[in-house]
């Protein structure tokens, strides 16, 4: 016989410890714990089983694995974290002993790193740590750039501090120029919690949250120390991300900020982009307004650009002349960046998809139109998403901050408007057109520039998920809007998608049903016409006997929609032998009137066969079932269970499509 | 100096008694206690008799005069020297005298203390040879006292009573040596008065406690406490704190000291300073000195610190993922039903929102319900956002992260691929015949080889042949009056037309005579039955050992049977449950399980021999049966079924179904798969070749299994019957291939006889080629159902 193994020596109850058995080691405070468990993305972890591990664990104990806690063991923070435990002492010690001078000392101190004082920490080794690659930080963005996001639009208080919401503010600022001027912003989505934003960024979709620009409001018990703790961490990563963004397409990083433009509410405008070198300064300086808005018209700008364009052909088809064939034929193989096009020579080589090359690059969707916002319209992230996709001119209403490129509503080169107010009647839009001191300049509500198209915000969006822009009169004012749908549902087989038709989507059996019930409301109404004492007579009869029977078929449409819902064998069962009473009785019915038409008939006989099919297929499923152990029938029952609720909502949602455009077809 | 110590003396003494409340005070106390120091030697004495009047009668004024000059020369207290002053009649007269007075005393008038002084000097100055002034003091004379500084006490040693207790004696107290310290005489009443008018210089009206006189203080005295109370030192001297005379630096010499050259380095600057110089120079160059700034510039300049960004993913390296880490899963995208204008079909209906109102907010399986707006300024702020994001941190650093398996496979593909219905035709479905007929639970059934008849055996004791299709009775006879017939087995050729059936301990072996049987058949059957009655009496005896009982006697029924048809009579020890034959028909296995030793034999029919193959069974057998294609045998007891190589005669095989009362077993027509009923409700099939322990287990019955067969004719089916009243018919394929294995599928219930009392269905056999099957019922029928 072996040695005798003590408990707790090995395998589970080694390998996880409980958080307070890991504060204790760590000789921290738990705040302290807490703090370094976020940063360094250490999480608790679930035993297989709780009573190997701990006998006296609870329910609610929480336990970490040992090694995660022996990693913390080297952290540099943990030094950090005892020095500051240590001048709050010092300092609590002297207020104790009413020393204020010298607690005002130490305090002072604290704020000097390098005398004996609070000690400073960075988080940029943490950083390093948890994300070992530029793309592991990436796919990790997600929540912090919610984070931030909600952050930056949070009122200040004393757990938010001004500061920081500020910090916040400008690092997501700056990660939005850098999609604008990558051009990697790629959907977005207008919801009820906010606006999500889907930007692609070397290949890692980020998906992200930003709330609409109103006061948060915190309900429910929020503890902000510890979303503080996330957002410290948060900005770190997003300051080193932003700078390996910038350098990636070489712009400088931090990009220049104009606190005074800020202040009057540019946002995006009160940033200056510049290049590490010349080669990308100009580029870069044509993203923001602010020199568009100082330089020259932009009229006239493009027809000058268009001349020295022209001159410059001109020269251009000179010099190929002069070099003759032999240089035109060098002109025409440039070396670029783009995949050659690789045709098949011969038949029967396998084709390889190549990436394909739209003639219409998305990012510049908006390239060529001027944008003016009215002021009722989100200008904040209308400016980005058109800014991402290519836009260049935007103006709006100065009440909406500084940064337009116009904010003269009249300005004839704008292209497009967005307005988001409704149609006012005319009477009305008079009187109110002389009142309104503030809008005494623009035209009145209903009055448009002639040339203009004038959209709802939703076109932006719309146009952007699906890439192409969508026609301007679907969106107009006070149109009723088509429905604004998420463009990261993946369509997947046999779920209900609100895009395709719902002849596309709907079983065989719904179609049937569908189409009887059609027929039925047709039959009732031609009945009705022919003689209206028999239907409302026979009606009456179905209310009153029910299901007992059925006098025409009425009562039998009825039975279908119930059965429609409850698949219960019983049911089943006696459904039909009501479907066989009713076809009797419908047949009486028939022959007393001319015009139920065949059709009904082969309808239903579709529909019984439809049933017996389904019946003999639910009958082998059983006994399939009972072939299986019990263990994989618990399991075959439980996905059943979930793919029945799956299509039970897809069901109910494709019910209400049909009612809805039954109601609309009426 | 000797008159100011003991002025001090003779202050001190005053002030000792009665001033101490008046001026308590710690430095005060000093001085006193040390002064009374010095008071005990008083009385020895250098021989300065002669000043001794004097000094008598000074003694009260002196305190006084003396104090200005005490002063002066403090320092000069020589204590050993000190002449001695009073003399004691002297001093006891002067006490005498004061206690006669009032209590309020008057010290005498003043005398001229500096002539007093010089008398009391205990030196002479001289010239020395150099005319300078040379002091020459007195000679000391050594008594015993005369050296002794520590030799003190109070004068009186009354201790710490009030004086009034002396009040009625002439006396105060007592000295230290014993003797009466005698009244001090007090002035008269007049005097007094005088006193009282004119009061003396340092009057306190107080009485000194150790003396009697009155206690009076000095100019120097009161000046000393008015110090002390002021809190200034007690002594005056000019000034505590003077500024130091500094006698090198400020007094230039006209000469220098030394004459030596200035050094070099006085000149040069110094290399130690450049050092230390260099060394801050240097910190302040690395940063570790900063220079001074205004607190805000510092938070400026660190705030702009705090955004130093730089390339963190220079050198990035990528890492093989740690298999323990899980990383957070991101929230899902939103939906179509989270749109802000969501396609109508999303919205909820009335009672769905009012459900979701209505639910508890943890129960709700969304946090939102899909609204429409149909303009974007109408929609508002979403109020869970913090919320929402809280829990996401939450989630993030407190939820336990585990990774499950979700299986994201159809679930059709878990089910096992069954043959359709249709492949699995033809099996029976319906009750074709029903034998009626036998009194009493038909206890079993066999259809013939060929197909064509049925026997059937029951309690009431007979054995019936049946016409199978139509149910006709073509032949009965009763073997037992008592006991029922247990068992009935065709012999499986069909060369002959054999029935054997079993009733107690007895086996019949009979020729029924049947429509079908022709003349010729029936003859080479009751060839067959009688060949062995010659072998029997010629071999039997020789190998039996005398005195041994056989296993069986094989005899002829009687002639009453014999005409019936029954033509072979075996006897065994004990009842038979079973007979199973060998598929060639010579031989046949019979069981009876409360047969001990003998419970299974083998008999021959060729030979009319019985052997008891076991000497030896563990657990009582249940049943035995030949393999159809090997010489193997097996026999079932309770628990395992052994399988028994007939040649080698060894045990090749035990198979352990696992169940807990075997009933039944059955061996498949391909030889490999057995199946196994029990009384414990479940049908196993084994695969032999497989394992020991079984292939499948079906539990598909609700009373015990009593007979399981397989079809012998070619059909993959096997049927059960068991005491519920009901047979089940399964499809079971074995296939060709070794590889796979046999699929087994449950097909039909077929559910007709009636239980009585607990039994249901006893016994089943298929037909020979047809998907047909016979059950016997405890009900006394026995059905066929095609």
């Amino acid at each position: 016989m072996g040695k005798l193994k003590k408990k707790g020596q090995a395998g589970a109850a080694k390998n996880y410890i409980t958080r307070t058995q890991a504060v204790k080691k760590l000789q921290l405070s738990l705040p302290d714990f807490r703090k370094l468990c976020i940063w360094k993305g250490i999480y608790p972890r679930e035993p297989r089983n709780r009573k190997k591990v701990s006998k006296s664990a609870t329910a609610s104990t929480t336990f970490y694995y040992t090694k995660d806690i022996q990693y913390l063991l080297h952290e540099p923070l943990l030094q950090k974290f005892r020095e500051q435990k240590v001048l709050e002492k010092k300092i609590s010690r002297a207020l104790g002993r009413g020393d204020v001078s010298d607690a005002a000392r130490l305090e002072r101190n604290a704020a000097r790193p390098d005398k004996t004082g609070k000690p400073r920490y960075t988080l940029n080794h943490v950083i390093r740590e948890r994300y070992p690659t530029f793309i592991d930080a990436l796919r990790d963005l997600d929540d912090c750039l919610s984070m931030l996001f909600l952050f930056a639009n949070l009122p200040s208080t004393t757990a938010v501090p001004a500061k920081m919401i500020a910090r916040c503010e400008r690092l997501c600022l700056e990660f939005e120029h850098y999609l604008i001027t990558s051009h990697s912003l790629r959907k977005s989505f207008l919801s009820i919690k906010g606006i999500y934003y889907q930007a692609t960024i070397q290949g890692e979709d980020i998906l992200w949250l930003v709330p609409y620009k109103f006061n948060q409001r915190v309900v429910g018990d929020v503890d902000f120390r510890i979303m503080g703790t996330f957002v410290e961490f948060y900005m770190t990563l997003l300051g080193f991300v932003n700078y390996r963004l910038y350098t990636s397409i070489g712009l400088k990083y931090p990009p220049k900020f104009d606190q005074l433009k800020d202040d009057q509410g540019a946002e995006l405008g009160a940033f200056a982009l510049e290049g590490v070198n010349i080669a990308t300064k100009d580029d870069a300086k044509a993203i923001t307004n602010g020199e568009a808005e100082h330089g020259p018209d932009p009229n006239v700008q493009a027809e000058v650009d268009k001349i020295v364009q022209q001159l410059r052909d001109e020269s251009d088809e000179k010099a190929a002349e002069e070099g003759g064939a032999p240089e035109d034929a060098e002109g025409d193989e440039k070396p670029s960046d783009a995949i050659d096009k690789f045709e098949p020579v011969a038949p029967g080589g396998d084709v390889l998809p190549q990436p394909s090359y739209s003639s219409s690059d998305p990012s510049q969707l908006f390239s060529k139109f001027t944008f003016f916002l009215s002021r009722e319209t989100p200008r904040q992230p209308l400016e980005f998403i058109l800014r991402a996709f290519g836009c260049k001119r935007i103006g709006w209403d100065s009440v909406l901050g500084e940064g337009a490129f116009t904010t003269d509503e009249s300005d004839p080169s704008i292209t497009h408007q967005i307005v988001d107010r409704p149609v006012v009647q005319a009477a009305t839009s008079e009187g109110g057109d002389g009142e309104d001191n503030q809008t005494s300049q623009k035209v009145g509500p209903n009055r448009r520039y002639p040339g203009r198209v004038y959209v709802q915000p939703q076109w932006v969006w719309d146009s952007v998920n699906d890439e192409e822009l969508k026609s301007p009169e679907l969106y107009a004012p006070g149109a009723a809007l088509p429905p604004h749908l998420s463009p990261f549902v993946k369509p997947t087989q046999g779920q209900y998608d609100p895009t395709l038709p719902l002849e596309e989507q709907q079983t065989e059996g719904e179609a049937i049903d569908a189409e009887l019930e059609d027929a039925n409301g047709e039959g009732e109404e031609s009945e009705v016409e022919n003689d209206m004492s028999v239907a409302s007579d026979d009606e009456e009869e179905d209310e009153g006997e029910g299901e007992e029977e059925d006098g025409d078929f009425g009562g039998f449409s009825e039975g279908e929609e119930e059965e429609a819902s409850d698949d219960d064998e019983e049911e089943v069962t006696r459904q039909r032998q009501r479907e066989l009473e009713a076809e009797i009785s419908g047949r009486a019915v028939q022959s007393d009137k001319k015009n139920v038409d065949a059709k009904t008939k082969a309808k239903l006989e579709a529909k019984k066969a439809l049933e017996r099919k389904k019946k003999q297929e639910a009958e082998e499923l059983e006994r399939a079932k009972g072939m299986l152990s019990k263990k994989k029938r618990k399991l075959f029952e439980q996905m059943q269970y979930t793919n029945n609720k799956k299509s039970a909502e897809d069901l109910k949602l494709r019910q209400k499509r049909r009612k809805l455009e039954k109601e609309r077809k009426a | 100096m000797g008159s100011k110590i003991t002025d001090k003396k003779r202050k001190s003494k005053d002030s000792d008694s009665e001033s101490e409340d008046e001026l308590g005070n710690g430095l005060f106390d000093g001085v006193l206690s040390q002064s009374e120091d010095e008071e005990d030697y008083l009385p020895s004495d250098d021989g300065g008799e002669d000043e001794d009047a004097d000094e008598s009668e000074s003694e009260g004024s002196d305190g006084f005069e003396d104090e200005g000059d005490e002063d002066e020369d403090e320092d000069g207290i020589l204590s050993d020297d000190i002449p001695s002053d009073i003399d004691d009649e002297e001093k006891m007269d002067k006490l005498v005298k004061q206690q006669e007075g009032l209590e309020i005393t008057e010290p005498g008038v003043d005398p001229k203390p500096k002539e007093k002084e010089e008398e009391q000097r205990n030196y002479r100055i001289e010239r020395d040879a150099n005319g300078g002034e040379r002091y020459v003091y007195d000679e000391i004379d050594p008594v015993y006292d005369s050296d002794d500084t520590d030799a003190k006490g109070p004068v009186n040693t009354i201790g710490n009573i009030p004086l009034s207790f002396y009040d009625s004696y002439p006396h105060i107290g007592y000295d230290i040596n014993g003797k009466k310290i005698m009244r001090p005489a007090t002035g008269d009443a007049l005097q007094s008065l005088l006193d009282s008018i004119e009061v003396p210089k340092g009057w306190t009206g107080l009485t000194d406690i150790n003396t009697g006189n009155p206690l009076n203080l000095s100019q120097e005295e009161l000046e000393l406490v008015r110090r002390v109370q002021t809190g200034l030192l007690p002594d005056d001297l000019e000034d505590p704190y003077p500024d130091t005379v500094e006698y090198f630096t400020s007094i230039e010499e006209k000469m220098p000291l030394s004459s030596a050259p200035e050094p070099k380095r006085r000149f040069l600057p110094s290399k130690n300073e450049a050092k230390q110089i260099m060394k801050l120079v240097r910190a302040i160059r690395e940063g570790r000195i900063l220079p001074y700034k205004p607190p805000e510039e510092r938070e400026r300049e660190e705030e702009e610190q705090e955004e130093v960004h730089f390339d963190l993913w220079q050198n990035e390296e990528p890492q093989a993922p740690n298999p323990m880490h899980i990383p957070a899963p991101k929230l899902p995208p939103p939906g179509y039903d989270l749109s802000y204008n969501p396609p109508e079909e999303y919205l909820p209906s009335k009672e769905e929102r009012e459900e979701w109102e209505n639910a508890d907010p943890e129960d709700r399986e969304k946090e939102y319900l899909p609204q429409k707006y149909n303009a974007l300024r109408k929609v508002p702020a979403w109020d869970n956002l913090v919320k929402e994001r809280f829990e996401r941190c939450m989630d993030l650093y407190l939820a336990p992260r585990v990774r499950k398996n979700r299986l994201n496979i159809d679930p059709n593909s878990l089910l096992p691929k069954l043959p359709s219905p249709s492949e699995l035709k033809p099996f029976p479905t319906v009750v074709q015949t029903i034998f009626r007929g036998h009194d009493g639970r038909v206890r079993s059934v066999a259809i013939d080889p060929t197909g064509v008849a049925l026997a059937t055996g029951g309690d009431d004791g007979t054995v019936r042949v049946w016409e199978l299709l139509t149910g006709r009775q073509v032949w009965s006879v009763k073997l037992s009056s008592d006991e029922p017939v247990n068992t009935v087995r065709w012999r499986p050729t069909k060369d002959a037309f054999v029935l054997a059936a079993a009733a107690g301990e007895e086996i019949f072996l009979m020729v029924p005579t049947h429509a079908s049987v022709t003349p010729a058949l029936d003859q080479a059957s009751r060839d067959i039955l009688a060949a062995g009655f010659g072998y029997a009496t010629n071999g039997q005896q020789q190998s039996l050992p005398v005195g041994k009982e056989p296993p069986a006697k094989w005899a002829r029924p009687g002639t009453k049977l014999e005409d019936e048809g029954v033509l072979i009579r075996i006897t065994v020890r004990s009842t038979v449950k079973v007979i199973n034959w060998h598929r060639r028909g010579d031989h046949f296995a019979t069981v009876s399980p409360a047969g001990q030793r003998s419970s299974v034999a083998i008999h021959t029919l060729s030979k009319h021999l019985t052997q008891i193959p076991f000497r030896k069974l563990s657990g009582l057998a249940q049943t035995a049966a030949f393999h159809p294609l090997r010489p193997l045998f097996f026999v079932a007891t309770q628990r395992t079924i052994r399988c028994y190589d007939l040649q080698k005669l060894e045990l090749v095989k035990v198979v352990q179904p696992g169940a807990k009362w075997i009933s039944s077993f059955d061996i498949h027509p391909g030889g490999d798969n057995l199946i196994v009923g029990s009384y414990d409700k479940r049908l196993l099939w084994h695969d032999l070749d497989l394992s020991n322990r079984p292939y499948k287990t079906m539990r598909f019955h609700s009373e015990a299994i009593r007979q399981v067969r397989y079809h012998k004719g070619g059909l993959p089916l096997f049927a059960d019957a068991s005491d519920d009243g009901s047979l089940q018919i399964f499809h079971g394929k074995v296939p060709n291939d070794q590889l796979e294995n046999p699929t087994i599928v449950p097909v039909k219930m077929l559910k007709g006889h009636k239980v009585v009392n607990k039994l249901g269905v006893l016994d089943i056999d298929w037909h020979p080629r047809e998907p047909w099957c016979v059950s016997a019922g405890a009900d006394g029928t026995a059905r066929l159902w095609m």
